[in-house]
């Protein structure tokens, strides 16, 4: 793998001066029109996505802790939460790019039980199966695919992680329209596609190990920025009720004061997720089990702000300014979105569960 | 005193706090001042130790576990910013101090002090206490010993069985000038006993929390224990984690570069989950989690309390109020 010779305007700074830079490359960077919480917002394509995210990486704000070797920025998760809380201030658009909720087969989230194939072919190998709930599959290049080289009893055991080439031969795939009327998440059709030796990640049992490490990850690092980016859409919302009579009035009600209050701090409890879980990486502990606290609780916070949000918002004026219409709209869609939230990523069910048996370490009882 | 580690106040407090629990206020500030606990914030002048309130912040949770009748977020505190010999006293355990948390005085000047009028209410541990501190109307705040005249001490309010709250009448009550504290001081003062309050929350919710997972896991009904219902696993999986949210805000309130928001989120964050815990306890522990002897309802009873002290709605309306008007329209 070459090692890319990035320019960065953030290479070589940290602390404060690495955040001050990133604010300043942001405000001069990030598409106005991409902003939600702005009257002019116009929902970005999936091209203008890619370029933005395109952007981002050139200016040190995405693949920040990637290893330099495999082209990122080579940064600590120090650097990584610092770039995310300065994203996380704007109201930009979601990263095109996921991780971790491809790895789930027709067996839903039970990963242990999935039976999408890898056979061995020659030096490489050859996938034969079908997947489900694989996000962005139908803009994406790679897919990261956990498939079964064992019997479906060996559970745990007999399954390999691969990065698949999305324009591989015999590889189909079927978006899958959502609640909220967009396509996030697709079916995969394996038919026979052949992944060369260099796309198989670690040794063919050690994909499970693998599979668990990128899920706790992701409960605990990716999309680091959401607690920021729930602060933003606070202040969204109470801008845009400020910009209207009959709002502004609810604003002064002490009852909504009191809900606004707790969402506060529902946004707060996840910042007291995410900093210490930078400083135990940083530190060279893994995650674990905590991520499961974080997600569980981030998830359900953010449906009850989303329901806040739409109560409010739906007893505007009638003649309420488009900034106000725009926010109802925003809103709107977080609201419809954040049902998938409990959803993706293990279910709160399975949250819980995880919780219950690695962080309470309950025993089973008979 | 950069190399102490505030883990280690949580062991020797709990230790302290085991081996007091069911004495007096008075023995139990005997036992803690043995070991110095009760001089984590107070300056090295009164014989403190002059800690940050992250040290005084599990010493304050074990007592809150052990359900201590001693006023310890009070005692602490005032320790911290009273003169020097009652500092002294404090730290010693030779009395207990105070603070009221909803007062109603007036104070007229005088030429060595104040004169004070009023009532003096939602004060925990009234009736061991020695000192008290009371908000007057000005800003200020008087310390004023709970034996001098014209002082009478109302009826104790029953609902705090660990640590009872009073009232206290002043009429014409004397306090000399070195005794009568700048607004300022108050106001640290308030903010600190907010970050102090969700300790006890929290020391209190782990303790129930932990009976509640021991009674779930020893209990056998239908055949089979408590803890093999998916439903019981996945209530106490939600009381862990509301505890380790509350946990998580504590600690971004004791952080060196804290917002000053920070601690008011702790408190109210510790009124929504704290009570919730233990009423999620008492829930799991069936019938027995209604008797009178089972310590459950008395930390229940003493959460809500410390809720009172503090005002937890208007908290909450205090973090609304600086949300809305630091957002422009």
């Amino acid at each position: 793998m070459t090692t890319l010779e990035l320019d960065s305007p953030l290479a070589g700074l940290s602390g404060d001066a690495y955040r001050t830079a990133a604010r300043e490359w942001l405000a001069r960077n990030a598409p106005q029109q991409f902003l939600a919480d702005r009257a002019g917002y116009t929902a970005p394509t999936v091209p203008e996505l890619k370029r933005w995210e395109a952007a981002l990486y050139r200016g040190g704000l995405a693949g920040i802790a990637w290893p330099s070797s495999y082209g990122g920025h080579g940064r600590t998760l120090a650097e990584h939460l610092i770039g995310n809380q300065e994203i996380g201030r704007l109201a930009l658009p979601e990263s095109v790019n996921s991780i971790g909720k491809e790895l789930a087969g027709e067996a839903g989230s039970d990963l242990a039980g999935l039976c999408t194939r890898a056979t061995p072919d020659g030096d490489g190998w050859r996938i034969d199966g079908q997947k489900i709930w694989t996000s962005g599959a139908m803009n994406a290049q790679r897919c990261l695919l956990l498939a079964r080289t064992g019997p479906v009893s060996d559970r745990h055991r007999g399954l390999a992680l691969f990065a698949v080439r999305m324009d591989s031969p015999g590889l189909r795939v079927r978006p899958l329209k959502q609640a909220n009327g967009k396509e996030g998440f697709c079916e995969v059709f394996f038919d026979g596609v052949y992944v060369a030796p260099e796309d198989a990640l670690g040794k063919p049992d050690e994909g499970w190990a693998a599979a668990i490490r990128v899920l706790s990850i992701e409960r605990a690092t990716n999309r680091m920025y959401r607690a920021w980016r729930f602060e933003n859409e606070l202040r969204h919302l109470i801008a845009a009720a400020k910009c209207d009579t009959r709002l502004a009035a609810l604003l002064d009600e002490a009852d909504y004061r009191q809900r606004i209050a707790a969402t506060f701090v529902d946004i707060e409890v996840v910042k007291g997720y995410v900093e210490p879980a930078v400083a135990a990486l940083v530190a060279g502990d893994s995650i674990g089990a905590r991520g499961s606290l974080m997600k569980l609780h981030w998830s359900e916070a953010h449906q009850r702000f989303a329901a806040l949000a739409m109560e409010l918002l739906a007893q505007a004026s009638p003649d309420a300014p488009p900034t106000v219409r725009n926010a109802q709209r925003h809103f709107r869609d977080i609201y419809l979105q954040s049902r998938a939230e409990t959803i993706y990523a293990g279910t709160t069910e399975i949250q819980l569960g995880i919780i219950a048996d690695r962080i309470l370490e309950l025993p089973r009882g008979r | 005193m950069t190399d102490l580690d505030p883990a280690e106040f949580f062991e020797s407090a709990r230790r302290a706090a085991a081996s007091c629990a069911g004495g007096t206020a008075a023995e139990q500030a005997a036992r803690l001042a043995e070991d110095g606990l009760l001089g984590v914030l107070a300056p090295e002048a009164a014989g403190g130790l002059a800690l940050p309130l992250r040290f005084a912040v599990p010493v304050v949770a074990a007592a809150s576990g052990a359900l201590l009748s001693l006023p310890l977020v009070e005692t602490l505190l005032l320790a911290r910013i009273a003169p020097v010999p009652i500092a002294a006293a404090l730290v010693a355990g030779e009395t207990i101090g105070t603070i009221s948390w909803d007062c109603a005085v007036d104070a007229c000047e005088t030429s060595d002090g104040v004169v004070l009028d009023g009532v003096v209410g939602r004060a925990p541990g009234t009736r061991d206490a020695g000192w008290v501190l009371a908000r007057l109307r000005d800003g200020r705040a008087a310390l004023v010993a709970t034996s001098a005249g014209g002082l009478a001490v109302g009826d104790a309010d029953g609902f705090d069985l660990a640590v009872p709250e009073g009232m206290l009448r002043l009429t014409g009550v004397a306090v000399p000038s070195a005794h009568v504290l700048p607004a300022d001081a108050c106001d640290g003062l308030i903010v600190d006993a907010e970050v102090l309050r969700a300790a006890a929350m929290l020391g209190s919710a782990e303790l129930c929390l932990a009976a509640a997972v021991e009674h779930a896991t020893n209990r056998r009904q239908f055949g089979k224990a408590l803890i093999a219902n998916q439903a019981m696993r996945h209530l106490l999986a939600r009381q862990k984690l509301q505890l380790e949210n509350l946990r998580g805000v504590l600690n971004r309130a004791l952080a060196p570069n804290a917002a000053p928001i920070a601690a008011r989120v702790a408190f109210a964050a510790a009124c929504q989950y704290g009570p919730a815990i233990i009423e999620g306890a008492i829930q799991v522990h069936g019938g027995m989690g209604f008797t009178w002897d089972l310590d459950l309802h008395r930390h229940l009873r003493h959460l809500r309390m410390l809720e009172a002290h503090g005002d937890g709605r208007g908290v909450r309306a205090a973090i609304a109020a600086h949300l809305i008007d630091s957002n422009a329209a």
